[in-house]
């Protein structure tokens, strides 16, 4: 593949944040590790599956929405999510 | 295909639910069902599962009950907005090897491309995957990656950065995306007002697709209504 000229180094953390930084340094397989483990801290802690709601959404409807979320809220904040 | 894939690219580090692209044709729609069968999905909300609704462009949403998945949602689509169908996107798509097996989700460039929607969470998403493409490469230059950033880069310094050190690359890619001109120039109050305007015709064009597909869901409710 043709080679372009490099660029200077950007300083990651100075630019998105030392979480972001450390999370864009990661590979895929690290990423699915990691967010599974965040993923069983959010259950264990009790967090709803479902999606808050997002009128934004095209297939949003409120009606819709509380009829089908099973338990009636929105679930728990994540604190650490894109 | 979503915040999963979202997940593995570096924009994002949770997701609730699976969304699955699908290629809907009858003999898939049928290995697809003996699938959602196994995690025992039902479908919620509207539409049903049906091939003519995929097809159409709608989501067909499901959630769990098997044990091991239980509340899982799962969100099923064959055709997405400014992308070509099924079998061009599987072609190009990523390839991942995780220890639980091989994962294949859409490319970078058609996940950014699917990402431009009307809804305000997504556009964060997209500046924050093509960064860390940026990052991944650290000082690697490859000219398609370069490509991808120059057209779809959202953060104003790294489009600068980038514009400054391959002018050249930057200049040719003007015509595809007319912004370029502010970040050679350096100008990055222009580049910030032509990045949102960006932003606003792709959500505008959002709505515009979504709005005979809205109002096929809505008679889709109201049928169900009707019926009881």
């Amino acid at each position: 593949m043709k080679q372009v000229a490099k660029q200077d180094s950007i300083d990651w953390v100075d630019l998105v944040g030392a979480e972001w930084a450390e999370w864009y340094s990661l590979t895929p397989a690290q990423r699915l590790e990691e967010s599974s483990r965040l993923w069983q801290t959010y259950l264990e802690l009790g967090g709803s599956l479902d999606p808050e709601p997002d009128s934004q959404s095209p297939f949003y409807s409120d009606e819709e929405w509380c009829a089908f979320a099973p338990h009636g809220r929105s679930g728990m904040r994540v604190v650490r999510r894109g | 295909m979503g915040g999963q894939a979202c997940v593995l690219y570096g924009g994002a580090e949770f997701s609730r639910d699976t969304d699955l692209l699908v290629l809907a044709d009858d003999a898939n729609l049928e290995r697809l069902t003996a699938a959602l069968d196994a995690l025992e999905a039902d479908v919620i909300a509207v539409p049903p599962f049906e091939r003519r609704h995929l097809e159409g462009g709608l989501a067909v949403h499901f959630r769990c009950r098997a044990p091991g998945a239980t509340g899982m949602r799962v969100d099923v689509m064959a055709t997405l907005r400014g992308l070509p169908g099924f079998e061009t996107l599987w072609d190009r798509r990523t390839t991942i090897e995780t220890d639980g097996g091989t994962i294949e989700v859409l490319s970078l460039r058609d996940l950014v491309t699917a990402k431009k929607t009307q809804r305000d969470k997504d556009w964060p998403m997209i500046a924050r995957l093509v960064e860390a493409d940026l990052a991944r490469h650290g000082e690697a230059r490859d000219a398609d990656a370069v490509e991808l950033w120059l057209e779809e880069l959202r953060t104003p310094s790294l489009l600068i950065g980038l514009a400054r050190e391959l002018p050249d690359a930057a200049t040719a890619a003007i015509p595809r995306r007319p912004l370029l001109t502010h970040a050679l120039a350096g100008d990055a109050t222009a580049l910030k007002a032509a990045l949102r305007a960006e932003e606003d015709a792709e959500r505008e064009a959002d709505r515009l697709y979504w709005a005979p597909l809205r109002l096929q869901l809505e008679q889709i409710r109201l049928g169900r209504r009707a019926s009881g």
